[in-house]
């Protein structure tokens, strides 16, 4: 009983109803209990009404989840501006003038309509101009196989089964190749090694998922070198496609090679998915975005093709 | 990927990389310019950094033909020079209306950062020092010595200017009124969280 006139005169000593309240309290109005009971403010309508405006809401925003963020401004028929190529690289060239040649390519951003939780458009793509060359490719194969002869006469810079095992473990953080692919016959004897640990960071265990374990090795090897691998994420692909001293007849075979590749990829997965290139940025290291229009010629016809070809 | 709208405002400011101090072309008769200067800024190496920032793109824009090569060293004790590679009369007159695309694979070969190469046979180079040289000066020096001519903008461009600075100032605006509203709701939860405090204090205090 005590108990409880205690509880009560905190409480009457917190309510802004009693009268003669101490002044060092400072608590604010809408803290204490008030004495009126809130009346919460409806939109107006029936109940049914309200709950036909909750179920739109949830709709929509569920609607507005299942795909990745679009803008009307990067469709077709929307006001963005969109450039042709040879404008956007005239663009991008005066934006790295200056810049150590070596260090800076142009690069693709495309753009896909797709579901967010759909398979993920993922390959490996050859330019007809590539962009660098210094591919690297190690292979695991069993001791004295015809795999093994292939990676020899193909250039690998490393290959073997237990040797090649030995050598990733004991130089992990300076192997000698940077693309790593593996023999059929030898994927039980890779997955005894236990290297996932190693070579996963790296993004270097073969796997069927990357396309890195193959029955020929020569095949693998022969479409690796220049090759450039590209995964959708968050409803884009980003690749670089060129070095800053292409001319605009390089950049745009490899353009168009990309984008025919990146077509062919959603027409193999149509069945499951439909999915839908929305827009084309071309951009560089250092300099901004252009969306492509499709067009190649330059609109100032003061400038030619070729002029963008000279060194920079 | 960057919202369109926004990357459109930032294309906007392209306008930037068009006109402005340096937006000027260049005579046929300059086959190439060079630049050599310092990593760092210290003795005097700001100028010709800020030259190659602020007027060297324009310069790119409006001769994409001209190759402009920078060599840059460590040793800021080096001279800061840019010199101006023109073709002699005759070869001029003999070029093609699109001289230097004649020859890229020469120029391609050529390794893109190195010491100012000696003059070819038929051209002539012209120096600039530009060691303790603010950029505005190498610049005007630069357009005397070439005898570029200077564009101005066009009244269309002039008018997207001007939007684009009427965007900027209403960026700052929003941005102020944007900053107040975050600050007063901080403000507010900071002080709803000490009178919450206070009230457990007192609460505890009368058990």
């Amino acid at each position: 009983m005590a108990s409880t006139s205690q509880f009560l005169a905190s409480l009457a000593r917190l309510s802004i109803s009693s009268a003669p309240r101490p002044a060092a309290s400072s608590i604010p109005r809408f803290l204490a209990p008030s004495v009126t009971t809130q009346i919460r403010c409806a939109s107006g309508g029936t109940a049914q009404m309200q709950a036909r405006q909750r179920e739109k809401e949830k709709l929509k925003r569920k609607r507005r989840q299942q795909r990745f963020k679009e803008y009307k401004y990067a469709v077709p028929t929307g006001k963005g501006e969109q450039f042709s190529l040879c404008d956007a690289m005239r663009y991008l060239r005066a934006a790295e003038v200056g810049r150590p040649p070596s260090s800076v390519t142009y690069e693709v951003a495309l753009k896909v309509r797709t579901i967010k939780n759909g398979p993920v458009i993922r390959n490996r793509i050859r330019f007809p101009y590539p962009v660098k060359n210094d591919t690297r490719i190690g292979v695991i194969c069993a001791e004295g196989s015809n795999a093994m002869h292939d990676a020899r006469t193909g250039g690998a810079v490393a290959f073997g089964e237990q040797s090649m095992f030995d050598l990733i473990k004991a130089n992990a953080n300076n192997l000698p190749f940077n693309r790593l692919i593996c023999h059929t016959d030898s994927v039980s004897a890779l997955n005894k090694a236990g290297l996932g640990r190693v070579l996963g960071p790296k993004g270097l265990m073969p796997s069927l998922k990357t396309n890195t374990i193959t029955k020929s090795v020569k095949t693998m090897m022969h479409e690796m070198v220049g090759a450039e691998t590209y995964r959708e994420k968050i409803g884009v692909i980003r690749i670089p496609i060129g070095n800053i001293q292409f001319s605009p007849k390089q950049l745009s075979e490899n353009v168009k090679t990309f984008i025919d590749s990146i077509k062919a990829d959603i027409a193999r997965m149509e069945d499951r998915v439909d999915k839908d290139i929305i827009e084309v940025v071309l951009t560089s290291t250092n300099g901004p975005g252009f969306t492509l229009n499709g067009g190649f010629l330059p609109t100032d016809e003061k400038v030619d093709p070729a002029h963008l070809a000279t060194a920079m | 990927m960057v919202n369109p709208g926004k990357r459109m405002n930032i294309l906007k400011a392209l306008l930037n990389l068009r006109h402005g101090p340096g937006a000027a072309i260049l005579p046929p008769e300059i086959s190439r310019l060079h630049m050599d200067f310092a990593l760092r800024w210290n003795d005097g190496h700001m100028g010709p950094r800020k030259f190659w920032k602020t007027c060297l793109p324009r310069l790119k824009f409006w001769n994409p033909a001209v190759p402009m090569i920078i060599n840059r060293s460590s040793n800021n004790a080096g001279p800061a020079t840019l010199s101006i590679y023109f073709r002699q009369a005759a070869a001029a007159a003999a070029a093609l209306p699109h001289p230097p695309a004649r020859r890229p694979n020469r120029i391609r070969a050529r390794p893109t950062s190195a010491p100012a190469p000696p003059p070819e046979e038929g051209e002539r180079v012209v120096t600039i020092e530009m060691k303790h040289q603010h950029s505005d000066a190498i610049l005007q020096e630069f357009l005397q010595k070439t005898g570029a001519t200077v564009l101005q903008p066009s009244p269309d461009e002039l008018n997207e200017m001007r939007q684009t600075e009427d965007l900027k100032d209403r960026a700052a605006i929003d941005r102020s009124i944007m900053k107040k509203y975050i600050d007063d709701k901080r403000a507010e939860e900071r002080l709803l969280a000490r009178a919450r405090e206070e009230a457990e204090a007192i609460r505890l205090a009368n058990q």
